[in-house]
């Protein structure tokens, strides 16, 4: 009898249960309304349907790993001299599997100096972050890279 | 069964062995490296410690022993050390106080302050106590964890309590904090987490911390409660005389690695 | 009567000269509710309240605006650069999807 409780788990259910909330958040949870917008529809909204290229120079820092899909730190940095003439106008942070594709939009200016950003988002499960980019000339630029969520530990 | 300190102790002993813990398959023996955490990513979970939440409530916390106690000042008074030396005495706590005639921690000490003024204690399972908690314990950030348990009998005492409760093998597995605490254990991975040796992580010194998962700040206490739970022991009530000696032994862990105070702490 | 709502400015660094680009972090306790959640004891969802625009100011012009959905994570933190011109005030003046309105200030004051 003890051993067969050994094998079932260590941990009881209740420690999945814990981050059971950040699940609540895919497309199938998320009730759909003029705000909620998947993927696909988000970027075509905020571009309109222009080129978006993928860039170097925008650099999305993200962990491979994230130990809690609630919390997951995001960092945006874009090389830009942030002049009037030529700065970031805005960035956009995606997810590509969330029910609600968006997560925040910052409208930046030259007094910003830096084409920098960092947040803190949920993560449904494991799926690709983005950054969408416009620059001050209307072209957008992207980074994506994918975060793995673990649901697990004690407690 | 027997009761004994108000703790439910099996008549049966359940041997661990490492290598009967490895027959099974969630126990991943050096399966570390799949789940450790990589430079970059520590890294980025590092610098989140700059912009803990649980710092406001380490705010708050100060605001309200103020206006309800009288701040530090009141505190160093009451305890009976100078407010120069109110840090470093802070980073020895539980202690055993005279003339409260127990070894507590500092929640308790707050609320004998509340009693002597004659105002009403706040609960220990409360927000409030939760952030001049912790509030009062970032009075020692930097100052290395300093319990004397040789200083009296009651500390002494309390310290082979705490023992007792971290090795005793208790509930329904037959567990103890031990069974995936200790040395030879820790770093095997239980559910995607590596097992932390709780002196290297400090627990005694990094906690009340924010805790991600509950994104609340949470108590060492009330984790310890969190991990019974799971472990299927039986909870040991908040503030109980069971519950402060294991956080005296859990100091004592992380003294031996020198480690010092940085609340409030980031957590999964 | 409401408490309003616990927040922090931070500036990094902490010293800073005019000239300098500082960054300025705001944290704030905010339940983020998405909307989606089930309170476990009622089983009621639980109604969505969660930041949805902030603006950072100077002496009362803006220079950074955010919309913000329910994704952003529960007592969030948002970063940005800046510029240090000079003495000023930085306030940051925040809402939710249900109306709320909060403001958090703090003073700008470069060394030299």
């Amino acid at each position: 009898m003890e051993r067969r409780n050994f094998i079932k788990s260590i941990c009881a259910a209740t420690a999945v249960a814990a981050v059971a909330s950040p699940s609540a958040l895919l497309a199938k949870d998320t009730p759909k309304g003029g705000n909620v917008l998947t993927y696909d529809a988000a970027v075509a909204a905020i571009t309109g349907g222009k080129v978006v290229t993928d860039s170097d120079k925008v650099k999305l820092t993200v962990p491979e790993i994230a130990e809690n899909g609630a919390v997951v730190p995001v960092k945006v940095n874009v090389e830009s001299p942030m002049t009037d003439a030529d700065h970031v106008k805005a960035i956009h942070i995606l997810t590509t599997k969330n029910g609600n594709a968006r997560s925040a939009d910052i409208m930046l200016t030259p007094m910003n100096a830096k084409g920098y950003f960092a947040t803190r988002i949920k993560l449904a499960g494991t799926q690709d972050v983005v950054a969408l980019v416009e620059l001050s000339d209307g072209s957008f630029l992207r980074a994506a890279k994918p975060v793995k969520v673990t649901i697990g530990g004690c407690g | 069964m027997m009761k004994r300190n108000g703790i439910l102790f099996t008549g049966k002993k359940v041997l661990l062995s490492l290598a009967f813990l490895s027959t099974m398959s969630m126990l991943q023996l050096n399966a570390g490296e799949q789940f450790a955490m990589s430079d970059a990513d520590r890294a980025m979970y590092t610098e989140m410690l700059e912009n803990n939440p649980a710092e406001i409530y380490v705010e708050e916390g100060g605001e309200i022993l103020e206006e309800a106690l009288g701040g530090e000042e009141a505190l160093a008074k009451f305890l009976e050390v100078s407010e120069k030396d109110l840090p470093k005495y802070i980073a020895g706590f539980p202690r055993y106080i005279a003339k409260l005639g127990n070894v507590v921690g500092i929640d308790q000490v707050l609320q004998a302050m509340q009693v002597e003024q004659g105002k009403k204690k706040t609960k220990l399972k409360s927000g409030k106590m939760f952030s001049m908690l912790a509030y009062v314990k970032s009075l020692a950030n930097d100052e290395l964890i300093n319990i004397d348990i040789e200083a009296d009998e009651h500390i002494k005492a309390s310290y082979a309590l705490g023992k007792v409760t971290y090795m005793t093998a208790r509930g329904g597995r037959g567990l103890s904090c031990n069974s995936c605490h200790s040395a030879d254990i820790v770093g095997q991975v239980l559910r995607t987490q590596p097992l932390p040796d709780l002196g290297e992580v400090a627990v005694a010194g990094t906690w009340p911390a924010y805790r991600m998962t509950k994104s609340s700040l949470r108590t060492p206490q009330r984790r310890f409660q969190g991990c019974m739970k799971n472990a299927l022991l039986k909870v040991i009530p908040i503030g109980s005389k069971e519950m402060i000696a294991l956080e005296v032994y859990v100091a004592t862990l992380a003294q031996e690695k020198g480690k010092k105070i940085a609340i409030p702490g980031l957590k999964r | 009567m409401a408490e309003a709502r616990k927040s922090m400015i931070k500036f990094k660094p902490k010293k800073f000269k005019v000239g300098d680009v500082i960054k300025v972090d705001f944290i704030v306790i905010h339940p983020m509710e998405t909307g989606t959640r089930k309170d476990k004891k009622t089983g009621k969802i639980k109604p969505a309240k969660y930041i949805d625009s902030i603006t950072f100011s100077l002496d009362g012009k803006p220079f950074t605006s955010m919309k913000v959905w329910e994704t952003v994570s529960t007592n969030p933190y948002f970063s940005v650069n800046m510029k240090v011109l000079g003495k000023g005030k930085i306030t940051v003046d925040y809402t939710d999807n249900t109306g709320e309105k909060n403001s958090k200030s703090k003073k700008l004051k470069p060394k030299g």
